[in-house]
C-alpha cells in the first residue's frame, strides 16, 4: 500500500486500506455491500481524524474545498442524479 | 488550452482493473515513484444508485523541467485531488483529477474512464485539458502548456507499464489468497469429519 502524506497516520491508513480492499473485492463488486456503514467505517473515521488534522496544519484543507467547488458539475453528472429527475411544474 | 488524449486496452477483467486501481500507486508500481503519498479524504456510497464516490489526495514530487520550476517558484511537492465514481451497475470507473497546487497559474483537469470491452478485457481512456492561466505573453502560456502536454505523453507509456505490474501482482496475490482459503476449508472439513467419526464411535 502507498504511504500517507502524514507519517503519523500511516498505521491507521494501512489498516483501513486493507479492510477497504477486501470489502470492495469480496462484497461491493458482488452487490453485497450497499450501505455506507460497513466493517471498515470505524477504521475510516480513525484514519480521517488523523488525516484531517494533518491537512489543516499544512493548509491543504482550504485547497481541497476550492477543488470540490470546481468539481460540482462533474458530481451532478457522474452521480447519475441530474438526468433522472425532471423538475415538476406546479399546475395552476 | 491544450488537450492530451490516450486510450489503452488491458487484458484483465473490469473487476480486476477496478480493484487494482486502488493500489495503482503502491510499491508494486516502480514506474510511479514520483507519487509519494495517496490519502483517501472522503468516501461515500449512494444506496440508491450503488455508486461509490471517493476523493483521493495524491502527493507528488514534481519532475517539471528546470525552467518551468523557476517560474513556479521551485516548490517540489504538489498535490492532485482525484474524485472517482464507481458505477457497479454500468461497470464504469470514472476518475476526474485536478491540480490543487498552483491552481491559480495552471489548470490541469484529467478524466480517466475504465469500462469493460468483454469479460477479460478493459478499456482505459484518458483526456487531459491543460490551461495556463497566468496573465502575460501568449508565447509563455503556450510554452507552459506544451511542456505539460509533453509530460503527459511521456508519462502515459510509463503509466501503462506501471499499472500492468500492479495488475499482474494483484492477480498473483488473489490467487494465493484463494488457495489459502481452499486449504483452510479442506482442513475444517477434515476436522468436522473427524469429530463426526468420534461422535459415531462414542
Amino acid at each position: 500500500m502507498s504511504q500517507s502524506l502524514a507519517p503519523e497516520c500511516n498505521e491507521l491508513k494501512e489498516r483501513y486500506d486493507t479492510c477497504f480492499l477486501k470489502w470492495y473485492s469480496e462484497k461491493y463488486l458482488r452487490g453485497v455491500g450497499t450501505t455506507n456503514n460497513n466493517e471498515c467505517s470505524t477504521m475510516f473515521k480513525e484514519y480521517n481524524t488523523c488525516l484531517h488534522r494533518a491537512l489543516k496544519e499544512r493548509g491543504i484543507d482550504k485547497l481541497l474545498d476550492d477543488a470540490r467547488e470546481d468539481n460540482k458539475d462533474n458530481d451532478a453528472t457522474l452521480m447519475g442524479r441530474k438526468k433522472c429527475k425532471t423538475p415538476q411544474r406546479p399546475e395552476h | 488550452m491544450k488537450v492530451f488524449s490516450n486510450s489503452e486496452t488491458f487484458n484483465y477483467s473490469w473487476e480486476e482493473v477496478s480493484t487494482a486501481n486502488w493500489r495503482k500507486y503502491c510499491p508494486w508500481n516502480n514506474k510511479s515513484t514520483h507519487v509519494t503519498a495517496v490519502d483517501t479524504v472522503s468516501r461515500t456510497l449512494d444506496p440508491e444508485t450503488g455508486i461509490l464516490r471517493t476523493e483521493r489526495l495524491i502527493t507528488c514530487q514534481q519532475s517539471a523541467p528546470e525552467w518551468l520550476k523557476s517560474i513556479l517558484g521551485g516548490c517540489s511537492e504538489s498535490q492532485v485531488l482525484e474524485t472517482s465514481y464507481v458505477d457497479p451497475r454500468h461497470k464504469t470507473v470514472t476518475m476526474v483529477s485536478a491540480n490543487l497546487t498552483l491552481s491559480n497559474l495552471i489548470n490541469v483537469q484529467e478524466t480517466v474512464v475504465y469500462r469493460p470491452v468483454n469479460a477479460h478485457q478493459t478499456q482505459f481512456t484518458q483526456e487531459a485539458q491543460i490551461t495556463a492561466l497566468c496573465g502575460g505573453w501568449q508565447r509563455i502560456k503556450n510554452s507552459v502548456e506544451d511542456a505539460l502536454v509533453k509530460r503527459f505523453r511521456e508519462n502515459a507509456a510509463k503509466g501503462k507499464e506501471g499499472f500492468e505490474a500492479v495488475l499482474a501482482m494483484s492477480r498473483h496475490v488473489f490467487a494465493e489468497e484463494r488457495e489459502r482459503e481452499r486449504e483452510r476449508m479442506s482442513l475444517i472439513q477434515a476436522q468436522a469429519g473427524n469429530i463426526r467419526m468420534a461422535a459415531v464411535a462414542a
